[in-house]
């Protein structure tokens, strides 16, 4: 058995055998998106039927959802420190149960105004099954996180830091039937961007 | 093996005008979107280069990639597995899930599981695999492969989806308004997700540098299947990496633009190791792609599947792509598939009117156009190419060798025009003919025209 080869090995010996003629890695620029980031990032949200609310500070924001989530009527998960659901870590201890799940409050790591994107990560949604299985998403997002393009995204994150990282843009979505755009998917069906500071 | 014969396949479909029509009409909307958006970018054609060359690097150093890659995965808690081929993966998956216990998946898309064959190896075994996408979940249920790589049942009308959902899942068969086969799908789904003992899913980059996969959907039924079962097992062919995060920004910028006309997929999802508590495993997957790296057509294995050549394609609107019965179909179908089986694909790099289009469209500029005569010359070559075709091109070649043959020949198809019986000229053995009137014959040829014109002796 030891003389057997693992695929691996044979699979890098073909390889090395079969790879083209050295071809030079180009230089890529950070190109730049013309605009204001801000603007665009609402703008292009909306094009994705995401929303957008922007408040003054983080308070004039969490005072916002106090008034507007029911959590007597509705099952809350929330990832802030700030703010307070009424599921628990506890009863989502197993992922398969965040199906309960009807508003999940988290926070945005960075927008993207080129896209209308939000980046968020397991961190900062808690947990990522929490927000997919929710019917509405609330994310914060502070305002100066919000880059114009991907380029200085990617410049920008820690990709690494995270196990899962994800650009959220506007709630799930499908086309499949007869091209017809549908919002909620499989997803979460709502998706706000509470933007603050 | 019997050869895929598209253009028959693909004559019933354009016999069924309505099908047609909405096939046809959908996939344009998805090329002109995908125009309006490239056109707002200033630099869209210096990052197709810069897209291409990005692969051409990654793919002629592809050994010392994915040592890296393989190197920080495991850093990341992913555990790495090589498959030569279709069967060493699906046993892979066998075994995976064998060892725990798995009995019921959820699966976002993967064109490399299809190319596998795994669902229905899988099934062999006990495992249920649910089809999590929309599209390919319609097509699951329809015992059908996907149409298109991106829009798996866009050859289906809505009243096809009501009837089939109505019949296998018992919904509202009157009902065929899709935002409610949607909620049916998703009300359905939901019942699988918290029962998932594993999920799975494609990948469409693998980042070398930083170990991790990106995985694009627009449903969040990838991102469900990964996020929830404690289990989470990724497929990818080995030329999928790139090799820094960086890299990335041109790629995602050009994937959902070139595939729909959006400028991104709802979900943009970077996963690099397990969540706590689950455990995560990437096959990384041969089958035939060293065989391409070693060849003239090795760009093809530029290729991000985004389907932009099949939206732009004259044939492939119109025949649909179940007539190309391959796991991939269109214009990057027919230069693709002869290499995974010449015999059974001999004729599919036929199926193109040498428009050029796909060329034009493609965000990492495989040369698809140049590559279906590359595939002709192979197949010619081995000796399995169509009679008709090798009359026709014996003909061209007399016709087309010099001036005084082309000159016999113009005079001759105006005899024919001329004298010969409409019944007999618009006969089998001028296809041209089925959808072609014939054109009033003129006085003279152009030639003849020009010397009396212009050549006084």
């Amino acid at each position: 058995m030891e003389n057997k080869k693992s695929s691996r090995d044979i699979i890098m010996d073909r390889i090395l055998m079969s790879q083209p003629d050295p071809v030079a890695h180009p230089d890529v620029p950070i190109y730049g998106i013309a605009g204001d980031p801000v603007k665009n990032f609402i703008e292009r949200l909306e094009s994705f039927d995401g929303k957008a609310l922007s408040f003054r500070s983080r308070r004039e924001a969490l005072d916002w959802l106090e008034q507007n989530i029911d959590r007597k009527a509705k099952r809350v998960y929330s990832s802030l420190l700030d703010f307070e659901g009424n599921v628990s870590d506890n009863d989502v201890a197993d992922p398969h149960a965040a199906h309960i799940v009807d508003i999940c409050v988290a926070q945005g790591v960075m927008g993207v105004g080129e896209m209308g994107s939000i980046y968020v990560t397991d961190e900062s949604l808690g947990l990522a099954a929490c927000a997919l299985f929710s019917t509405d998403l609330y994310l914060l997002l502070d305002r100066s996180k919000i880059v114009d393009g991907m380029h200085r995204a990617y410049e920008l994150l820690d990709l690494r830091a995270n196990r899962y990282g994800s650009f959220f843009t506007g709630p799930s979505a499908t086309a499949d039937i007869e091209a017809i755009h549908i919002t909620g998917a499989q997803g979460e069906i709502s998706l706000t961007a509470i933007l603050y500071n | 093996m019997t050869q895929v014969n598209q253009v028959k396949l693909g004559a019933k479909f354009i016999a069924d005008t309505p099908h047609r029509e909405s096939h046809d009409r959908c996939l344009w909307a998805a090329r002109m979107r995908r125009d309006s958006v490239a056109q707002r970018i200033p630099e869209w054609e210096e990052m197709r280069e810069l897209a291409s060359q990005i692969k051409k690097h990654t793919l002629s150093h592809l050994e010392e990639y994915l040592i890296v890659f393989e190197e920080r995965l495991k850093e990341n808690g992913v555990h790495v597995h090589w498959a030569l081929d279709a069967e060493e993966h699906n046993r892979i998956v066998l075994d995976i899930f064998q060892s725990h216990g798995v009995k019921v998946v959820t699966k976002g898309k993967s064109m490399l599981m299809d190319e596998c064959g795994m669902r229905p190896f899988l099934a062999k075994h006990g495992i249920e695999v649910y089809e999590a996408d929309l599209g390919e979940r319609i097509q699951q249920l329809d015992d059908q492969q996907p149409s298109h790589i991106v829009m798996p049942a866009i050859h289906k009308l809505r009243g096809d989806v009501a009837r089939l959902f109505a019949e296998k899942l018992g919904s509202d068969p009157d009902i065929d308004d899709p935002p409610y086969l949607n909620s049916v799908m998703r009300k359905d789904m939901r019942q699988h997700y918290i029962k998932a003992d594993a999920g799975m899913c494609g990948v469409n980059f693998g980042i070398a540098e930083t170990g991790g996969i990106v995985v694009c959907t627009n449903e969040g039924n990838a991102d469900i299947s990964a996020n929830i079962p404690p289990l989470f097992v990724a497929s990818m062919g080995i030329e999928k990496l790139i090799p820094t995060q960086s890299d990335l920004a041109l790629f995602i910028r050009l994937l959902s633009r070139s595939a729909l006309g959006l400028d991104i997929t709802q979900y943009t999802s970077h996963y690099h190791g397990p969540r706590k508590g689950q455990e995560m495993h990437l096959i990384i997957v041969d089958n035939g792609r060293t065989s391409r790296l070693g060849s003239d057509y090795w760009e093809v294995l530029k290729c991000i599947r985004c389907g932009a050549c099949m939206n732009t394609c004259p044939v492939f609107r119109r025949t649909s792509g179940l007539s190309y019965d391959a796991p991939y179909m269109g214009p990057i179908g027919i230069v693709l598939e002869p290499s995974y089986d010449l015999d059974r694909y001999a004729r599919l790099p036929y199926s193109c009117t040498h428009c050029g289009s796909c060329g034009n469209v493609c965000p990492v500029k495989v040369p698809i156009p140049d590559l279906v005569f590359y595939w002709r010359d192979v197949v010619v070559k081995a000796g399995k190419d169509q009679l008709s075709h090798r009359i026709q091109e014996s003909g061209m070649e007399l016709v087309l060798r010099n001036a005084t043959n082309l000159s016999h020949a113009e005079k001759l198809g105006l005899w024919a025009l001329r004298n010969l019986p409409e019944s007999l000229l618009t006969s089998r053995l001028n296809p041209w003919a089925k959808a072609h009137a014939n054109p009033v014959p003129p006085k003279e040829t152009f030639r003849e025209y020009y010397a009396r014109k212009y050549k006084k002796n």
